[in-house]
């Protein structure tokens, strides 16, 4: 080939390259919608303004833990974590944990549920029938008026944050660890539904068809085929939902539940930055520990 | 059917064994859930406004020169976008560069032609502690929630609206360098090897080899992320930022709920538009 035909060839190529115009406009919306953001935001570089770099540098100073500020000793140190562990730090870290658990435990429960009147192949008329007779306009419009209204439903739980709920809560159920468990329960089970919706949806149909032209109800199918095929990426789906559940765990302590979102702004609003620091550091842990136990589970399940 | 479902039912076991014990340890009773004489009060008053949520203000003495009701609701929302659209966008210019010097794409496989000494010193020896680094510093960065860091922001700097956007930014760029490092490691490595072969340089390898087999996942998880940013920045609002959850926070407080209502109904129709934006978005990337 020589270069001139290349050169075609290369021209020709690029011309029927896949170009998808609603690609190509939200990119440009986004782009748009950036430059708007920063414009419109009216965010003043003025973090460092003096004042605000003394402040900076006064908290800066505070990060130290008291008993260390006029001099470094291991001793003290290793004291003064151990002391602020055995108040607080291990219980706060046990209730966070504890939370995250009974959560997605709640919204797995309810999310295994609503998954199906979500997903569109078994929640209609016809479901799974390989020669259904088409039934009344009425009928049909009910069965996709379900699957509607439980979509509609998922988004709604699913927009709210846990935050906002566990706010909301609170003020109805009172300071037990209910609220915070209810909250990442609905949050979670509308996006959990919503996954387990698009796994059903996504079954191979035709054993399920299968199922049904021998006679079984859809809730023989469901139980007897559905829920034992899609349990493994319903499985998955919990761990990585349950990693997100013990970060928001933590927060949610900030509204009054004794996580470690408790103690982190109780030392906040005594301003004992040192303490805040140290409990920040083992909310991390804890979502590292989190996060591991959570992929070994995955992998437990992607491999069974 | 899936094969051995001898560790799945191990797995189950634990869930329900691990849920029991937190029901425990927290005394969770079921009966406690039902609230109190006063609780039952507010959650009836309140979910009696969930179908009829206020379109004028609810208090009896009317503010003064303050704008209607749904434009008020609309320009928090406003606000939470911005928050969110300048979060994500900053997010992505530190999580892109992170999320590439995470992956192993470039460093991990032999170039085609001779290596000097010393390169090979820097891809051998160095490179896995600079990737190693980045991955730390990432881990770090999304272990710590949003609220968290706003929280030390506020602490060390004071309100202002640019450590608002700095709180969201850190752990979502340390969540874009994770799952970008992720797709780009996974991403299927022929083009690249065959580039390799043909004497590519290991650039072109990369943009023309790797870049586009991995960047529609890509796009279609920003995309996500920024419906996940629309929820941080209306939390902030419970810190004191103009956004949403400001907003439901002083109305909730108020006992007014018709308007708590409006502002849900606000956020979930951004939530919602966002969904729908990224779900056609992915749809028509996967065709």
């Amino acid at each position: 080939m020589n270069p001139m035909e290349r050169e075609l060839q290369v021209r020709r190529l690029r011309r029927v390259r896949p170009r998808r115009r609603f690609v190509r406009l939200s990119g440009w919306a986004l782009g748009l919608l950036t430059v708007y953001c920063w414009f419109a935001g009216n965010f003043r570089v003025d973090i460092l303004g003096e004042r605000r770099l003394r402040n900076l540098s006064r908290f800066l100073g505070e990060l130290v833990p008291y008993p260390l500020r006029d001099r470094f000793d291991l001793r003290t140190a290793v004291d003064w974590a151990a002391s602020l562990l055995s108040e607080r730090g291990l219980e706060a870290a046990g209730t966070t944990l504890a939370i995250a658990v009974a959560a997605i435990c709640l919204a797995g429960l309810v999310a295994l549920i609503l998954s199906l009147p979500a997903a569109r192949n078994i929640t209609s008329p016809e479901a799974f029938l390989t020669d259904p007779r088409p039934p009344r306009r009425r009928v049909r419009a009910a069965w996709t008026a379900a699957v509607y209204l439980t979509r509609v439903l998922l988004i709604f739980l699913r927009s709210i944050p846990e935050y906002v709920w566990a706010f909301l809560l609170i003020s109805m159920i009172g300071p037990s660890a209910w609220p915070a468990v209810l909250a990442l329960a609905i949050h979670n089970a509308g996006i959990l539904g919503k996954l387990g919706g698009e796994v059903v949806e996504n079954l191979d149909g035709r054993s399920l068809s299968a199922l049904r032209g021998l006679g079984a109800s859809r809730r023989q199918i469901a139980l007897a085929a559905i829920y034992p095929v899609a349990l493994s990426r319903f499985l998955l789906f919990l761990f990585y939902r349950w990693e997100t559940c013990v970060r928001e765990a933590t927060v949610l302590g900030m509204l009054g539940i004794v996580s470690l979102g408790y103690w982190i702004q109780d030392a906040r609003a005594r301003n004992q930055y040192d303490t805040m620091i140290f409990l920040v550091a083992i909310g991390v842990v804890i979502v590292l520990v989190g996060d591991l136990v959570s992929a070994i589970a995955r992998r437990v399940v992607r491999e069974s | 059917m899936p094969g051995k479902p001898r560790a799945r039912t191990w797995v189950l076991l634990s869930i329900a064994a691990a849920g029991i014990w937190a029901a425990l340890r927290l005394d969770l009773d079921p009966r406690t859930i039902l609230p109190n004489e006063g609780g039952a009060q507010v959650a009836r008053e309140f979910f009696s406004r969930a179908l009829s949520p206020a379109l004028t203000y609810e208090s009896a003495v009317p503010v003064p020169g303050a704008s209607p009701l749904l434009v008020k609701a609309l320009g928090a929302a406003h606000r939470t976008l911005i928050f969110a659209g300048a979060a994500v966008s900053l997010a992505l210019c530190i999580g892109l560069p992170l999320g590439f010097l995470s992956s192993t794409i470039w460093w991990e496989s032999d170039p085609a032609g001779a290596e000097s000494r010393s390169m090979r010193f820097l891809r051998r020896k160095v490179a896995p502690l600079v990737c190693g680094a980045s991955r730390t510093l990432a881990t770090v960065m999304r272990s710590i929630h949003e609220l968290l860091w706003a929280v030390m922001f506020l602490a060390a700097l004071g309100a202002s609206n640019l450590t608002a956007v700095i709180a969201i930014t850190i752990p979502f760029a340390g969540t874009f360098a994770k799952v970008f490092s992720e797709l780009l490691d996974e991403a299927p490595r022929d083009s690249a090897a065959a580039l390799r072969a043909g004497g590519a340089s290991p650039v072109q390898v990369i943009v023309f080899g790797v870049l586009p087999r991995a960047h529609s996942d890509m796009t279609a998880y920003a995309f996500y992320r920024f419906e996940c940013a629309l929820r941080s920045s209306a939390i902030l609002g419970f810190f004191g930022y103009p956004t949403l959850g400001y907003y439901i926070a002083a109305s909730f407080e108020n006992l007014h709920y018709g308007e708590v209502w409006t502002y849900l109904y606000a956020l979930f129709l951004l939530i919602a538009a966002a969904d729908g934006w990224s779900g056609s978005f992915r749809r028509s990337f996967a065709a």
